[in-house]
C-alpha cells in the first residue's frame, strides 16, 4: 500500500491534437473505451494501489473533467482526510498575464504551497493521459530498491508519434544516459510516470523557478549529470497508449477488440474505475446483428454493428449501419443509416438514410451534437 | 430531525420458493433484470418519490443484503441525516431479544427507530416487488382521505384474485373487509404489500397487537382487520401500472422476460423514473466475430461469442463461440461453454455449463442452476429441475 505516496495528475497535453475531441474538453477527459475518460487510467491505478492522496493540476478546458471527477466518490476519493485535490490553473502566479502553462515545472512553480505542504514523503506525478493498467506499487518498491532519485516508467513498444516523447539510453547499471526527443538505436520511451521524493521535486522546482524552466522532461531531465539526478528508467512491459493525433485515438481505440489487450487493461483485480452512471443494460433489438464490438450499458441496437466501440445510451435505428467507428455517449444514428470510420463525439444524430464515411488513416470526426 | 414520512423496508424473507436462488441470499438481494436487484425498486421508488429515511429490516441471509446496501451511496441514501438503515432483530438490555415473529413485530421491534424521526406517517413496504410507484402521490391520498391506513391496491381478475390479499370496499373505496386468499373473493382489488399509515394508529395498533398471544403479528392478518374492527379510516389506493410479485421461479423469470419489451412494463430505460443499483466496476462488454444477440438485455464485462435470443444477461457473463442461450436469465459471472445449449433456465451467479451440457428445454418448466455449480460436460439440467450441489451428487 502506498500510503507514503501522493498522487499529482497533470490533465493537460501541448503539443496534441484531437481536433474536436479536445477542442472542448481536456486531453484527459476525452473519452475512450465505452465508458472510460483517459483519467480514469492512471487516477485507478493510483486509487488500487492504495494512493489515498491525489492532487489533479486542471488547465483549460476542465469543465468536462469536473463533471466527470465530482467528488471523487466513484474512486472512493471523497475522503475527510486527503482524497481528491482540484488545482485550477488560477494559483498560478502567472495567471494574470492569461498565460497557460506549457509544462509540468511551470504548473508546480505555480502549485508551491499546495506542493510544501503534502504529506507524504514520496510523489508519484504522472499525466493523466496515458491508458494503461500498472501496479504503481511494484513501481515504487522499485524505485526506493534502486536508490533512484528519480524513476520514470517506460516502454520499449512505442506508443507515440516521436514528437511527444521522451526516450532514454541505459547505463549499464539500469539507469538512464542520455534523454532524447528522438529515438535513437536501443531506447526506452517515457510513459511520464514519475517517482520521486518530495524534497527532491521542491529542488527542482526551485532550480526550474530561477531558470525559467518549464518542462520536466525536456529541460530538467536532460541536466541530470550537473544536478546529479540518478534517473532510472521502470520498463513497463504491459499494454500502453497515448494518442496525440486522431488517428491514434482511432486505431489505439480499436485495439480494444484484442482479447490480450481487454485482459492487460481490464484486470478484475486491479480494476478502472469510472463515473458511475445509472443505465439499465443494453438492449438488442430481434433484428440487430452486432460483431466483433465493444458496446456499454444503456444502448438500444435495432441495426448492424461491426468493428466498432459504443459508448453509453447510444441508439441504433433498424436498418442502420455502424461499421468501424466510436460512437459516443448518446449518440443516435437512424433507420438506413449508413456508418464507416467515424468518430462521432457526444450526443451527435445521424438522420435516416444518411450515409458518412471517413477512412482508417483518416477516420473523420464529429464534434459533440452535430446534427447530421 | 422529523421527517414527515419514513419508509419501511421488510427484507426479512426467506424466498423459500425461489430455493436455489435464496440459499445464501435473502430474496431482495435475488438479482433482477441485467443490471438490479430486486431491492433496487423499492428503494429508487423511494427516493424517487422523496422519501429520504428507510429503514429495511433484514433477518433471513442478511449479509450480501447489508453488503449490497452499504451506506446507500447508489440511491442517494448516504445522508447525515435518515439515509438507509439496515434493521436486524436484536436483544435488548435485561429483556428477551427474539427473531422478527412476523411483519407486524418487525416494525413494533424498530418503534423506537421511526420514533427517532417522529413521522407523521410511515410507509411500509415489501422487498419482493417489481414496479415503479410514486409513494408521494399515495400519500397525498392518504392525506386526502384522512385515513388510519392506505393499502396500494391493484385490479386483478376475479380468478386470480384468490391467490392474493382482497380488499372488500365500499363505494368511496373504503375497506371493510380484508380477506386473505379468498376462495369466493368479492371484490378484484388485490393488495400489493404496500402500506401508509398514519404513525400515531399504527403505533398504537401494533403495541396492541404485541399484546395479544393469539395474534400473528401480521400487517394483512392482524393490524388492517383491527384498525376496520375499531372504526378507523383504512382505504384502498387504486394503482395502475406494471407490478409484478417475484416470489416464485415461474414469477421471477415472466418478470424477466417481461423487461425485454422496452416500451412497455416496468421501461427500465424511462429515465424519468430511474431505478438506481450498486454497480461493479467493469468495462463494456464485447460481442465477438461470431455473436449473435437478439431481442435480449446484455449488461457489462460480459463476453459473447454465442447465440444469445429472448434473455437477460447479467454483468460478466461469458457465453462462447457455439454455445445457445435462449430464453433465459444468466446471472452475474455465469460461464456457457463452447457447444452447450441454455432454454428457458435460470442460472443463479458464477454457474457453469461446460461444453455441450444442456440445461432446460424449449418452452419449459423454467430449470434453475444454483449459484457455482458447475454443470458437467455433456450432462443434462431437464426443465423444471432445481440444480445444485446436493442434486447433482444426488444423482450421480
Amino acid at each position: 500500500m502506498l500510503n507514503n505516496v501522493h498522487g499529482i495528475l497533470m490533465t493537460n497535453q501541448p503539443g496534441y491534437n484531437l481536433k474536436d475531441l479536445s477542442s472542448i474538453r481536456s486531453i484527459s477527459s476525452v473519452p475512450y473505451g465505452g465508458r472510460y475518460r483517459l483519467v480514469d487510467f492512471i487516477l485507478s491505478n493510483m486509487v488500487d494501489d492504495g494512493i489515498t492522496d491525489i492532487g489533479v493540476v486542471l488547465q483549460q478546458g476542465y469543465q468536462s473533467l469536473l463533471d466527470h471527477l465530482g467528488s471523487g466518490k466513484d474512486w472512493d476519493l471523497a475522503r475527510r482526510q486527503g482524497g481528491l485535490r482540484l488545482l485550477p490553473p488560477f494559483s498560478m502566479p502567472s495567471s494574470n498575464s492569461q498565460r497557460i502553462y506549457q509544462g509540468k515545472m511551470e504548473a508546480l512553480i505555480g502549485l508551491k504551497d499546495y506542493l510544501s505542504e503534502i504529506k507524504q514523503e514520496y510523489l508519484i506525478v504522472a499525466d493523466a493521459d496515458i491508458v494503461l493498467n500498472i501496479s504503481l506499487e511494484d513501481v515504487f518498491e522499485k524505485h526506493i530498491a534502486s536508490g533512484a532519485d528519480v524513476s520514470v516508467v517506460c516502454s520499449r513498444k512505442f506508443t507515440d508519434s516521436p514528437d511527444y516523447a521522451t526516450y532514454f539510453t541505459l547505463k549499464e547499471d539500469g539507469s538512464a544516459d542520455e534523454v532524447l526527443t528522438r529515438p535513437e538505436g536501443d531506447c526506452y520511451e517515457s510513459l511520464s510516470i514519475y517517482v520521486l521524493s518530495k524534497s527532491k521535486m521542491i529542488e527542482l522546482v526551485d532550480y526550474s523557478a530561477a531558470r525559467g524552466l518549464n518542462s520536466f522532461s525536456r529541460q530538467v531531465l536532460p541536466l541530470k549529470d550537473k544536478l546529479e539526478l540518478k534517473v532510472v528508467p521502470y520498463l513497463f512491459e504491459g499494454y500502453a497508449a497515448r494518442f496525440p493525433t486522431v488517428a491514434d485515438y482511432f486505431e489505439k481505440s480499436m485495439d480494444l477488440l484484442k482479447k490480450d489487450v481487454r485482459d492487460d487493461l481490464f484486470n478484475p483485480a486491479h480494476p478502472i474505475r469510472s463515473k458511475d452512471r445509472s443505465d439499465p443494460a443494453t438492449y438488442y433489438g430481434s433484428e440487430s446483428k452486432v460483431v466483433s464490438s465493444m458496446i456499454s450499458d444503456g444502448c438500444v441496437i435495432e441495426g448492424t454493428v461491426e468493428n466498432s466501440i459504443i459508448f453509453r445510451n447510444v441508439k441504433i435505428a433498424k436498418g442502420a449501419v455502424v461499421k468501424n467507428c466510436i460512437l459516443m455517449k448518446d449518440v443516435e444514428v437512424d433507420a438506413g443509416a449508413s456508418l464507416n470510420c467515424v468518430i462521432c463525439d457526444k450526443s451527435v444524430s445521424i438522420g435516416a438514410n444518411r450515409t458518412l464515411s471517413g477512412c482508417e488513416t483518416y477516420p473523420i470526426v464529429y464534434a459533440k451534437g452535430t446534427r447530421i | 430531525m422529523k421527517k414527515e414520512c419514513v419508509a419501511m423496508l421488510l427484507a426479512g424473507g426467506q424466498g423459500s420458493r425461489l430455493y436455489a436462488l435464496t440459499r445464501s441470499v435473502a430474496k431482495p438481494a435475488v438479482p433482477f433484470g441485467s443490471k438490479y436487484r430486486i431491492i433496487d425498486f423499492p428503494l429508487s421508488n423511494c427516493v424517487n418519490s422523496g422519501i429520504d429515511t428507510v429503514g429495511v429490516l433484514t433477518q433471513y441471509r442478511p449479509m450480501e443484503l447489508n453488503a449490497y446496501l452499504g451506506n446507500g451511496q447508489p440511491w442517494d441514501l448516504d445522508k447525515s441525516d435518515g439515509g438507509v438503515h439496515v434493521l436486524p432483530p436484536y436483544l435488548g438490555a435485561g429483556e428477551q431479544g427474539s427473531w422478527y415473529k412476523g411483519t407486524a413485530n418487525a416494525i413494533y421491534q424498530n418503534i423506537d427507530f421511526i420514533d427517532m424521526y417522529d413521522p407523521e406517517y410511515v410507509l411500509i413496504l415489501s422487498g419482493d416487488h417489481i414496479y415503479k410507484m410514486d409513494y408521494d402521490k399515495m400519500l397525498d391520498y392518504h392525506k386526502r382521505q384522512h385515513a388510519a391506513a392506505t393499502i396500494s391496491v391493484l385490479e386483478v381478475t376475479l380468478e386470480e384474485a384468490s391467490r392474493f390479499g382482497i380488499m372488500n370496499v365500499d363505494e368511496n373505496d373504503v375497506i371493510y373487509e380484508f380477506e386473505e386468499k379468498p376462495k369466493e373473493p368479492k371484490s378484484n382489488l388485490a393488495s400489493m404489500g404496500i402500506y401508509i399509515f398514519t404513525w400515531s394508529k399504527l403505533r398504537q395498533a401494533l403495541i396492541e397487537d404485541e399484546n395479544d398471544p393469539t395474534s400473528k403479528n401480521d400487517f394483512g392478518g392482524n393490524i388492517i382487520p383491527n384498525l376496520i374492527a375499531k372504526g378507523e379510516t383504512c382505504v384502498a389506493y387504486r394503482f395502475r401500472g406494471y407490478w409484478k410479485d417475484v416470489g416464485t421461479i415461474a414469477s421471477l423469470w415472466d418478470a424477466n422476460m417481461d423487461l425485454l419489451d422496452i416500451n412497455s412494463g416496468i421501461q427500465v430505460f424511462d429515465k424519468s423514473w430511474p431505478i438506481f443499483a450498486r454497480t461493479n466496476i467493469c468495462p463494456p462488454h464485447v460481442c465477438g466475430p461470431d455473436a449473435v444477440i437478439s431481442h435480449s438485455l446484455v449488461a457489462g464485462g460480459c463476453d459473447i461469442d454465442g447465440t444469445v435470443d429472448h434473455s437477460v444477461i447479467f454483468e460478466n457473463v461469458t457465453v462462447e463461440h457455439g454455445a445457445v442461450v435462449r430464453y433465459s436469465v444468466l446471472m452475474p459471472g455465469t460461464v456457457i461453454k463452447a457447444g452447450a445449449r441454455v432454454e428457458y433456465a435460470i442460472l443463479a451467479e458464477n454457474a457453469v455449463v461446460e461444453k455441450n451440457a444442456v440445461v432446460g428445454e424449449d418452452k419449459g418448466p423454467i430449470a434453475v442452476v444454483a449459484g457455482g455449480v458447475v454443470v458437467d460436460a455433456g450432462s443434462q439440467v431437464p426443465a423444471g429441475a432445481m440444480y445444485t450441489e446436493e442434486s447433482k451428487g444426488g444423482e450421480a
